[in-house]
């Protein structure tokens, strides 16, 4: 039961992952800092419980705080680089995130035990849900009341002027200029909205697996964070999170045929699923041939 | 006083050691610039291809006692192979403007090779023959590595070698048509995905010598160097500016220099910090680059 627990949740964090790069790919933004907003939020939100000593809710929420800020940092000299540049720029960042937390130590000394960040060998005890009588389920579920709020806001904004705003953007700047559209101010918002939601999603992680390693924060994880929306196709959140579904389950289920080889699987599916779609799994093509083999009709499908 | 100028003659030291060994990071940022400038994509495969080149080196230093020459010409040729089959899998058929799809694909194509390399080699490092690494020259003050020499003078004979193809033959002129505005190159009867498979095989060449290079330097070939050889290959390109070769040569020894320099004052831990923070110096205040775009696109 466990086992499928935390399953669970690393489909839950990684969602969040996906989805925040979700909302830059929407702006036509690039971004591989997804892993290093989480990082930031996941050692934040630790220290905060660990060394503060405060409740989960505030750990998140300066999580969601600190990540936010240094993601509304990043952006603006994001804007000055485009395309593959950014890619760079933003894979750079992850690194330096990550090399910046290996290089962290923050030894505090309670109850006679040493605790906190401690550099090369991670951060260790993030025991909070542990200490104060969580049970695995009960953190499963306060985990996805996270991500279906984050999935209802961004599919709600998506209903709105918001969502058309910012797709706008990614379409087309010049065009979103000319029609009175803020391109910066849109631009950094999303870019800050994806760190809040990545640093949401590292300060759950940190606590469901109460053990940080910077190996973790790796361009592997940034790869997985910007191949969910863009296997998902940026048609809506659904997309993102049956991405998730996909890799994770396949990789999960590679484990048993393939033991370690899944990396190689996992390689090889990118490779053939970007020859194949490379505008991503779900995208408009694949979801009228649903739509019409679901028999669902939309006020403008003409047939 | 004497402590200052014990110090000058260190960092000195420093610095010279960094630029020999930068010549390494010269030729993987010329391999995407070249591809870059040709393509105008990333191919965030390439340092691992190169790595997997110097394996297969080592495979046949390993085998077949090869001398080091035969190493070098064997890493080269296998990792032409596998850039060619980098164009073929994450290049070729994905539309021309569709950047991330073979951004992505080649990503796939990073873990594809760093997992067949970590299956062959169970995931230990493994030694690394060196030439000339007990050869030391004695400058006054200052001690240079032979083989950080050696590794120098390949490096430059290579981007001799390249720089003769790509300006004297008309494999080159080819390269640097299709670089240059491919539609007008196709209307000149060039192929060009021909002549980007050639273009991929040639930075593969430079790859396989760069990645037996660097093996050598360092004595050691493990997969964990394929990220930051990655990283620092892009961040070479992207300093020397994106499609600019002499950009790329000066941009390697440049960060080859300033790494070696960091790691005396602040240690090995802070040291990718600091080359991480000089890319983002450089983007913020000269995106494009050294040298901007030496093979323009339209």
């Amino acid at each position: 039961m466990d086992y499928y627990l935390n399953l669970i949740n690393t489909i839950g964090i990684h969602t969040l992952l996906g989805l925040s790069a979700y909302l830059l790919l929407l702006t036509g933004q690039v971004s591989l800092a997804q892993a290093g907003f989480f990082g930031i939020g996941a050692y934040t939100a630790a220290i905060v419980t660990v060394i503060f000593e405060w409740s989960i809710l505030s750990a998140i929420g300066a999580a969601m705080l600190v990540s936010g800020g240094v993601a509304f940092l990043v952006g603006f000299p994001a804007l000055r680089v485009r395309g593959l540049m950014l890619v760079v720029a933003t894979l750079a960042f992850s690194e330096f995130a990550r090399m910046f937390f290996y290089n962290l130590k923050w030894r505090v000394v309670r109850d006679g035990a040493e605790i906190g960040p401690d550099g090369t060998m991670g951060f260790a005890e993030i025991r909070y849900f542990n200490n104060n009588g969580w049970l695995n389920w009960e953190v499963t579920i306060f985990l996805w009341v996270f991500v279906a709020v984050v999935m209802a806001l961004i599919w709600w904004s998506d209903q709105t002027r918001i969502g058309a705003v910012l797709r706008a953007v990614g379409e087309d700047e010049l065009a979103a200029n000319s029609t009175g559209i803020n391109v910066t101010v849109v631009k950094v918002a999303a870019m800050t909205a994806g760190g809040i939601v990545a640093g949401l999603a590292g300060s759950l992680y940190a606590h469901q697996v109460t053990d940080l390693d910077h190996h973790t924060f790796t361009v592997l994880l940034a790869t997985f964070a910007i191949a969910y929306p863009i296997l998902g196709g940026l048609s809506n959140v659904f997309g993102t999170l049956i991405a998730v579904l996909f890799i994770q389950g396949l990789l999960v289920e590679g484990l048993r045929f393939l033991g370690d080889w899944r990396m190689l699987l996992f390689g090889a599916l990118i490779i053939v699923a970007m020859n194949i779609k490379p505008l991503g799994l779900f995208d408009n093509q694949t979801i009228r041939i649903l739509r019409k083999a679901l028999g669902v009709k939309r006020q403008r499908d003409s047939v | 006083m004497e402590d200052f100028w014990y110090e000058v003659v260190e960092v000195s030291q420093s610095i010279a050691d960094g630029l020999l060994f930068g010549s390494t990071y010269a030729l993987i940022g010329i391999g995407f610039t070249l591809i870059f400038g040709a393509m105008g994509k990333l191919n965030m495969a390439y340092a691992a291809a190169a790595l997997g080149g110097a394996y297969a080196g080592l495979a046949g230093f390993v085998l077949i006692k090869a001398p080091l020459v035969l190493v070098f010409g064997i890493s080269a040729i296998a990792t032409a192979a596998l850039g060619y089959a980098i164009y073929f899998t994450c290049f070729r058929f994905i539309p021309v403007n569709n950047h991330l799809a073979s951004l992505m694909a080649s990503v796939g194509a990073l873990f594809f090779i760093d997992e067949v390399v970590v299956h062959v080699t169970r995931g230990s490092p493994l030694t690394f023959p060196s030439m000339f690494g007990d050869v030391y020259f004695e400058l006054g003050p200052y001690g240079i590595r032979g083989d950080l020499v050696f590794v120098f003078i390949i490096g430059l004979i290579s981007t001799g070698v390249l720089l003769y193809i790509l300006f004297r033959t008309r494999l080159g002129l080819a390269t640097r048509a299709v670089a240059q505005q491919d539609i007008a190159a196709r209307l000149c009867g060039i192929g060009v995905h021909s002549t980007n498979s050639v273009t991929f095989a040639i930075a593969g060449v430079l790859g396989g010598i760069a990645g037996a290079m660097t093996a050598a330097a360092v004595g050691v070939l493990s997969p964990v160097m394929t990220v930051p050889l990655t990283v620092k290959g892009i961040i070479v390109a992207v300093i020397g500016g994106l499609g600019s070769i002499p950009g790329a040569i000066i941009a390697g020894l440049f960060v080859g220099g300033f790494e070696n320099v960091i790691l005396y004052f602040r240690g090995i831990d802070e040291r990718d910090m600091y080359v991480v923070a000089l890319l983002f110096v450089f983007l913020v205040f000269r995106p494009n680059g050294l040298f901007g775009t030496a093979i323009t696109r339209d």
